[in-house]
């Protein structure tokens, strides 16, 4: 090694190694699947000695459920952060919060993949972290609608399984890139069981349909 | 020997499952295992088509007996009988919204497939969105996937044998996309 070269903080590198290997093993299971991605070639991708991988996880699929954490820890940062800074009606923070997902989905889409195709599939503790990163959408859902507007946690669970389904079929269909484009039908959907589909989208238009069919009735 | 593995699957789950136990639990001896199948995955994959097929008998007959333009009584029945269907058979449902998963890629396509298949008799003569205006497929896909994400979550849970007492939740989420909330639980409410 060169005298000259100035040193990095050791605990830089060790993290920019961690690093490096969740990022690894992220590509290579949305590229060839989790099954068939091995220690040697996740090693090779990330630069890093096979010895330094043991160092810092207990195998493969520890590597992986971190991989899975941190992204699910992204995803969700940045839909909470969409939630909160949303303004206007309520409606808007279940919008925004949606929107921010497709956006992490199309930027992020192997990524996404990861979380939401193969954790699903990979091992048993891996999908246990899928059912927890459900759960943690359905508190945000919940949190962004108001207490009146309450539905069964059931229903909201469904809602946002039925959300992680439609994107699930995008991302496999080679599509993830165009996630945000589902935005106006996706919030559609999750907002409809919040109250009647017509008092959502032109609202002056609905309330007038809706008077005109109470009299009418 | 499809019986078989579906109940030691439901026991001990994928990983677990050998051709051995299958075989004791069947009453078959290896070698005529493999005169009828090549390996475990492709008993698993005949099981697994069984298992689907079991089920959309089941819905089908269900919904059956309405008519197309009864679609709420006819959505109303066919997952009322999905339900019981996977509430008085356990070992089904695993098979059908768990082990599916976890048994590879092939299998999970065909896990995907089979969940896909019911978007069609959702949609057939569905009435369009309480607004007037037709209901986007995506609302078809998120509504069934929705319902087989939830079955799957329950079930994993160990919590199969209640699953029927679900119904008016899901079948409030199914119906609400087309006729609006109101409507829908006015429906459910009427039994």
């Amino acid at each position: 090694m060169s005298p000259n070269r100035p040193e990095l903080p050791k605990e830089f590198v060790a993290s920019h190694k961690r690093r490096r290997m969740m990022d690894a093993i992220v590509d290579l299971s949305a590229e060839r699947g989790y099954e068939a991605t091995k220690i040697a070639d996740i090693v090779r991708r990330a630069g890093v000695a096979r010895k330094t991988l043991y160092d810092n996880f207990d195998g493969k699929e520890d590597l992986f459920l971190a991989a899975i954490g941190a992204a699910v820890a992204e995803a969700q940062g940045r839909v909470e952060r969409a939630c909160t800074t949303a303004e206007g009606v309520w409606q808007n923070r279940v919008e925004a919060g949606l929107e921010a997902f497709l956006g992490f989905v199309a930027e992020q889409p192997a990524l996404a993949r990861m979380c939401m195709v193969e954790a699903l599939s990979a091992t048993p503790a891996s999908a246990a972290r899928y059912d927890d990163a459900l759960r943690g959408f359905v508190e945000l859902l919940k949190r962004s609608t108001p207490a009146e507007t309450s539905l069964s946690d059931t229903i909201e669970e469904t809602l946002v399984g039925g959300v992680a389904w439609i994107l699930n079929q995008q991302i496999r269909r080679g599509e993830a890139a165009e996630a945000e484009e589902l935005l106006p039908e996706l919030s559609e959907f999750v907002l409809s069981p919040y109250h009647g589909v017509a008092e959502i989208g032109s609202i002056p238009q609905s309330e007038s349909d809706s008077t005109v069919a109470d009299s009418n009735s | 020997m499809i019986t078989g593995l579906t109940e030691v699957l439901f026991e001990v789950g994928y990983q677990r499952t050998t051709v051995s136990l299958i075989g004791q639990r069947a009453s078959v001896s290896k070698s005529d295992f493999y005169k009828h199948f090549e390996s475990k995955d492709d008993c698993f994959f005949a099981a697994y088509e069984d298992a689907i097929e079991r089920i959309r008998e089941q819905v089908l007959a269900a919904c059956g007996k309405y008519a197309k333009s009864q679609w709420p009584s006819r959505v109303r029945a066919g997952i009322e009988s999905l339900l019981s269907t996977l509430a008085k058979d356990p070992a089904l449902a695993s098979i059908s919204l768990v082990e599916g998963l976890r048994a590879g890629r092939g299998v999970y396509d065909r896990y995907q497939a089979a969940v896909e298949s019911f978007v069609a008799y959702l949609r057939d003569g569905a009435p369009a969105g309480p607004g007037g205006e037709e209901v986007p497929e995506a609302t078809d896909e998120a509504v069934v996937g929705g319902i087989a994400s939830l079955l799957g979550r329950r079930v994993l849970a160990g919590d199969a044998e209640q699953i029927d007492q679900l119904l008016p939740e899901v079948l409030e989420f199914a119906l609400t996309p087309y006729l609006g909330s109101d409507e829908a639980r006015r429906i459910i409410s009427a039994g």
